[in-house]
């Protein structure tokens, strides 16, 4: 796939297209380490959470724990190594630690558990939950007087799940527009293609039905998110949904459900680095 | 009980800025005094048990005191998931209020009818379950649920219900010696202590004088009590308003197990069967044999019997 975005980049956007191919690469090498597959899950919203962690997330890897921090919950846990590799990309966590992916008793399990890794604001793995708390949080942040704001990053495969809209009528009651839900709409789910499981209705529709602000994005474009990421909230007093269009950005592994669970061989190992042209960022320390 | 809670809640809001309410949407009226005061701190989740317990949840990641209010069969078996997996496992203090659990809307059909209540959040960990007896009870209990660290459960019951005194007060994980007797226990959780307390009387005049001891707290389960009662009685008569498996006396069973104690148990309470036909909550009592009366006739059963060699 290409990353190159139409139109003029700056030297920022390029920077995080690079970036985009060396985390893939890295995510692609710790499914081959870790035995673990969900290579879909954990792909496909790279340029998503890079976006988030560079332009948009205040968050400070030298103040984790900072009350006023953003929060940002990984909904889908089961696509962690993506957000492990931009942790690590970003200096939340050594670059080396991804090389402990998947290995029990280390701190990055193949869901991500706050017990093992306590930087994260939540645990996952369950469908469904990550909406829900970040809701309950900003409320809680608001009664505190934090500025803080929170996004959650959703499969759409979770958007099955019926807590997510139970969450989703509560956010807008609640006038959270300080939250933003992005859905990877990566189109594949563990069994089968989502919009034939759930009936080919638009997730941004359904969102706006719920009193949100929506708008769907081609997630493949830097540049794209980065401005949709910069114009939140889409609108004063409604919190806004993101349903990006995304793609696993390895042509050999495009569209294809067999890559929810499917561990990579060495040899399409080497075949998605060739193609990403990257090195994984844990081989470089 | 649930004028008592409200009293109650009103009481830890004022102390603590923490506090903050959330319902179901029940309890129409209950909570209006609480809404005019605290305003912001009163949230309505709506018919939605899932974000009900996610939302607190994440006000509990904040640094709240989230209390989660709603039907105990509601507020348990249908957000179980959310519980065991939002507040049970990182352990956040969330306090999951379940009115009316057991067989409290009895008349209202299975769909109301909350057995399980006890079980289910027994079986997560670290989750401390409390039925208090009355709205004394309940009084005491709500302060001590704040200081938790982590979940809890309390199921209350409606409104009116009659307080009794004790021999001592309410405290948390222990159980609380209600009458002081002799040769046998009535053991009661939740609304079955005025049940036992009523037998009493009947039971004087025969010279049957059971100790009554109330476990409002059945997990985690008070076994230094236990011991001690066993040293003291030759039967311990458990009643329970809740399914056999997962409440009080299957506690107790297992606890007799593990230590080889030779105590008799008997329990007096309804079988797993969903209730069916919306009897009146006496009269299931009766028909499955855990009412006042059941209670006299299994004490005057047992009371000639001595501790087994």
């Amino acid at each position: 796939m290409t990353l190159v975005a139409q139109g003029i980049h700056t030297p920022e956007i390029a920077m995080l297209e690079r970036k985009a191919r060396a985390i893939r690469a890295s995510v692609v090498q710790m499914a081959f380490d870790g035995k673990e597959g969900h290579l879909s899950a954990s792909l496909a919203y790279v340029d998503l959470a890079l976006a988030l962690y560079h332009t948009w997330l205040r968050v400070d890897p030298k103040n984790p724990g900072d009350p006023n921090r953003d929060r940002f919950i990984l909904s889908k846990g089961h696509g962690c190594t993506g957000l492990y590799a931009v942790l690590a990309d970003r200096g939340f966590i050594p670059r080396s630690a991804l090389r402990d992916y998947n290995i029990p008793g280390k701190c990055l399990p193949n869901h991500p558990c706050q017990h093992a890794f306590p930087l994260l604001e939540m645990s996952a793995g369950s469908l469904g939950h990550g909406l829900g708390v970040a809701t309950g949080m900003l409320v809680g942040l608001r009664l505190k007087g934090s500025p803080a704001r929170a996004a959650v990053l959703m499969g759409d495969g979770e958007c099955n799940e019926g807590s997510v809209w139970e969450a989703a009528m509560f956010a807008a009651a609640q006038r959270l527009d300080h939250l933003v839900a992005i859905v990877d709409y990566n189109g594949i789910q563990a069994v089968g293609k989502s919009d034939e499981i759930m009936g080919h209705t638009s997730l941004a529709r359904k969102f706006e039905a719920f009193g949100w602000s929506a708008r769907e994005i081609d997630g493949t474009n830097m540049k794209s998110i980065v401005d949709t990421l910069s114009s939140l909230p889409f609108e004063k007093g409604r919190p806004s949904a993101i349903v990006a269009r995304t793609r696993m950005g390895v042509s050999f592994m495009e569209g294809d459900v067999l890559w929810h669970y499917r561990k990579p061989s060495a040899e399409e190992l080497a075949r998605a680095l060739a193609e990403l042209g990257e090195r994984p960022i844990q081989l470089e320390d | 009980m649930r004028r008592a809670f409200v009293e109650a809640l009103t009481q830890a809001a004022e102390q603590d800025p923490r506090v903050v309410f959330l319902t179901g949407d029940l309890g129409y009226g209950v909570f209006d005094d609480f809404v005019a005061r605290f305003g912001p701190r009163y949230i309505n989740a709506g018919v939605a048990e899932a974000q009900l317990v996610n939302a607190a949840a994440g006000l509990a990641r904040e640094g709240f005191r989230p209390l989660a209010y709603s039907i105990a069969s509601f507020m348990t078996g249908r957000p179980f998931e959310q519980i065991r997996f939002s507040i049970g496992y990182p352990s956040l203090p969330v306090i999951l209020v379940g009115a009316g659990g057991g067989y409290c809307y009895s008349s209202s059909g299975v769909s109301h009818h909350a057995p399980d209540d006890f079980a289910l959040m027994g079986l997560v960990p670290g989750m401390t379950v409390v039925a208090p007896g009355d709205p004394n009870e309940v009084r005491a209990l709500l302060p001590q649920l704040l200081e938790l660290p982590g979940p809890s459960y309390i199921r209350i019951g409606k409104f009116g219900e009659p307080t009794y005194d004790a021999e001592s007060p309410v405290k948390l994980g222990h159980a609380r010696l209600l009458r002081k007797g002799e040769r046998i226990a009535v053991l009661t959780t939740g609304e079955m202590a005025p049940l036992a307390l009523d037998a009493l009387p009947a039971l004087a005049k025969e010279g049957i004088a059971p100790i009554i001891c109330q476990f409002h707290t059945i997990k985690p389960l008070d076994t230094a009590a236990l011991k001690t009662l066993a040293t003291r009685v030759h039967t311990l008569i458990i009643v329970e308003e809740a399914a056999p498996s997962g409440a009080l006396f299957s506690g107790i069973r297992d606890w007799k197990q593990a230590t080889g104690c030779d105590v008799r148990l008997i329990r007096l309470g309804p079988s797993e069967d969903f209730v069916l036909g919306n009897p009146h909550r006496e009269t299931l009592r009766r028909t499955a044999g855990f009412d006042t009366r059941a209670i006299i006739e299994t004490c005057r059963a047992e009371w000639p019997f001595s501790r087994p060699p």
